[in-house]
């Protein structure tokens, strides 16, 4: 089970996070708790795999507000990152910058799952 | 402290569109706190929700980027909806050139994601919902639902807002309105009157834009236009004449134009305006122009007029307004007898000297004040009436001049007996005189209230008759005692044939309605004669008296005492 010690070990800003959801922690928690199954990440790496940006950018665009709404900082930083060389379809290689993504997926999801 | 509005009973709705169920939960626990919070998953499903007649929105908050339909779709759509519109959208979103995309398409603000705190997002919210709902107030309120332009307090609003950031631009003020519209009403019905007003209002409406105007409907069929200054106005003239001749189906109706150009900023908002109408009321009757320009003479008027308004209640007050009494003889029989005297009143100003009363009688018809002068008289007059009843013995009834706009004080009858009761006197000692003109207006309320003052007592004359517009047929419905015949008949009736026949005529109409008809402005022993050959009993004119002060008509007593005495 995610909680508040874990998510701020991990990196996030949970005073933020906290804040915006009107100090309601098991409210924060629980959407907390469906960021590592979010489709938004699949589709993300399936639209990069496939070359099609503009499908990435929708799905980083998604995925950057949901974050930033949560504050899990160390997730968010990247997603903007490649959310701004998406919107400028930047021809890059991105698949260094998605792994660093997925990992931090990874390792949210083991918080919740632990 | 909160506005009534903001304290409801029952929470506003609050529409979320956005994909994402994170900022979804996110939004509605903020909002909840104050709202009741209804989400939809795209702009289509926003749309489905908003056609639902059952539900009424006070905010919409909206994502851009979303599948199916997006927010900009969104935007689009409500753009071509009047209901729509009327709900305020704030746009959700983390992209810059979104947020001005959005403005432009009609948002009414952005939240930027990630969230600001709560309390920020509520604020956001809670003024928008706010300044829509003013919005909405102030568009059912700023209309005159009649001619569909701006009500005069919203004009003059308006205007002073203008005013604030462009003083340094000539502008001009200009007043219209139709001649002898009150007829229209009065024989085509009001709401034959009321699509005339729409038309106008309409034409109006389309000109303002080119002029760089507004504009308003003042009063009755007076509008007032604020426009950018421009060297003539032929345009609006020629447009709004077309439509007057177009309605009437006849040319001789005509709309006066007053004008006053590059309007002065020392003075007052409205007074520009009073000034224009100055221009527009002076303009009548004559065919040959029908735009009047405010000018030195009628600034001159103006001034003049301003200060007349002004000084009333301290004439009241340093009894510089006084009432002068003129006698009415009955000249039935050799010698003629006093049998009442009609009050007149008499204004010297104390750096203007004697002020004419056809200055300040029609101007205090015209804004209500006449309603104070006439009070003043009657007051004076029923002490009067106690004095000399305490002196001589007898009674002097006197008539007073009771204005149109008297008629319609529901108060009337009670001042008028308190004043009675408060001088010892019955209403058979006091004569109230309507003007003729007076009884074409709204004629069932004056006839009821007329009747009412008859059957306390009061005795009836109706002044200045065959100078207004009754027809025939009215006079004989009409409750009156005493016909009086308008004066200036009387003075033409030796010159011109037309006025003869008039008076007689009168004189006829009193004799058919068995009441005695009293001829005013008798000067000669001829004209006396003339009319007592006609039939008419009672004569009042310099012939026998001027208007005199209280203590120079002590001998027309005295002497009618001697004649009694003799008799």
């Amino acid at each position: 089970m995610i909680t508040i010690e874990k998510l701020n070990a991990f990196g996030a800003d949970t005073a933020e996070g906290l804040g915006r959801c009107f100090g309601n922690e098991a409210l924060y928690l629980k959407l907390v708790a469906t960021i590592p199954s979010e489709s938004n990440f699949k589709k993300l790496k399936n639209a990069l795999g496939a070359g099609n940006l503009d499908d990435a950018f929708l799905a980083a665009h998604a995925l950057k507000g949901v974050l930033g709404n949560l504050s899990l900082t160390p997730l968010y930083t990247k997603v903007v990152e490649i959310t701004d060389l998406l919107r400028n379809k930047t021809n890059t290689n991105y698949s260094a910058l998605l792994s660093d993504i997925l990992n931090k997926q990874e390792e949210l999801a083991a918080l919740c799952n632990d | 402290m909160k506005k009534l509005r903001q304290v409801a009973t029952v929470k506003r709705h609050v529409l979320v569109v956005d994909d994402e169920v994170v900022n979804r939960e996110i939004l509605g626990n903020i909002l909840s706190a104050n709202y009741e919070v209804e989400y939809a998953d795209n702009a289509k499903e926003a749309l489905a929700a908003l056609s639902k007649q059952d539900r009424r929105y006070a905010l919409i908050l909206l994502d851009l980027l979303m599948p199916v339909m997006d927010g900009f779709e969104f935007l689009k759509n409500r753009e071509t909806s009047e209901t729509l519109k009327r709900i305020p959208v704030i746009v959700m979103t983390s992209e810059k050139e979104s947020e001005v995309r959005s403005l432009r398409l009609g948002a009414a603000d952005f939240i930027a994601k990630p969230f600001d705190m709560p309390e920020v997002v509520l604020a956001r919210c809670e003024r928008i919902i706010e300044l829509f709902e003013d919005q909405a107030i102030i568009r059912q309120t700023e209309r005159d639902h009649i001619s569909g332009l701006y009500n005069k307090d919203y004009f003059f609003e308006y205007i002073r807002q203008i005013e604030l950031w462009s003083t340094d631009i000539p502008r001009d003020a200009i007043v219209f309105d139709i001649e002898q519209f009150h007829l229209v009403n009065e024989f085509c019905g009001r709401e034959f009157g009321d699509r005339l007003l729409a038309e106008i209002g309409d034409a109006v409406e389309k000109e303002l834009a080119p002029m760089n105007a507004i504009a308003c409907r003042a009063d009755a069929d007076t509008f007032y236009i604020f426009a950018t200054h421009q060297e003539n106005y032929d345009n609006l003239q020629n447009l709004l004449q077309g439509i007057i001749t177009d309605f009437f189906e006849v040319n001789h109706i005509r709309v006066r134009f007053g004008l006053w150009e590059n309007v002065d900023r020392n003075v007052e908002i409205e007074a520009w305006f009073d000034r224009a109408k100055a221009a527009c009321d002076k303009n009548r009757g004559d065919f040959t122009q029908s735009f009047a320009r405010y000018n030195n003479d009628l600034h001159s008027r103006y001034m003049f007029e301003e200060t007349l308004i002004r000084d009333l209640q301290s004439a009241i007050d340093n009894r510089n307004l006084v009432v002068y009494y003129q006698p009415k003889y009955n000249i039935e029989g050799d010698t003629p007898r006093l049998t009442s005297a009609e009050a007149l009143i008499r204004w010297v100003h104390p750096t203007l000297g004697f002020i004419n009363p056809g200055d300040f009688i029609p101007l205090f018809e015209g804004n209500g004040l006449i309603q104070k002068v006439d009070n003043f008289v009657w007051n004076e007059v029923a002490k009067q009436i106690r004095k000399w009843k305490d002196e001589f013995g007898i009674t002097v009834p006197v008539s007073v001049n009771v204005s149109r706009i008297d008629i319609l004080d529901p108060e009337l009858e009670a001042k008028l007996m308190r004043l009675l009761n408060d001088n010892g006197l019955s209403p058979e000692e006091y004569m109230l005189e309507v003007t003729e003109s007076a009884y074409c207006e709204n004629m069932e309320r004056l006839i009821e209230v007329i009747e009412n003052l008859r059957k306390k007592g009061f005795r009836i004359e109706m002044d200045d008759f065959g100078a207004g517009y009754s027809s025939l047929n009215m006079i004989t419905t009409l409750p009156i005692d005493i016909l009086k015949i308008d004066m200036s008949f009387v003075r033409n009736m030796e010159k011109d044939e037309r006025n003869l026949k008039l008076v007689e005529l009168v004189a006829g109409i009193a004799k058919f309605l068995k009441i005695p008809a009293v001829a005013e402005g008798v000067e000669t022993e001829s004209q006396l004669n003339t009319l007592k050959n006609m039939g008419c009993q009672i004569i009042q004119g310099y012939y026998f008296s001027k208007p005199v002060p209280p203590k120079d008509f002590v001998p027309f007593i005295q002497k009618e005492l001697e004649r009694r005495r003799g008799a």
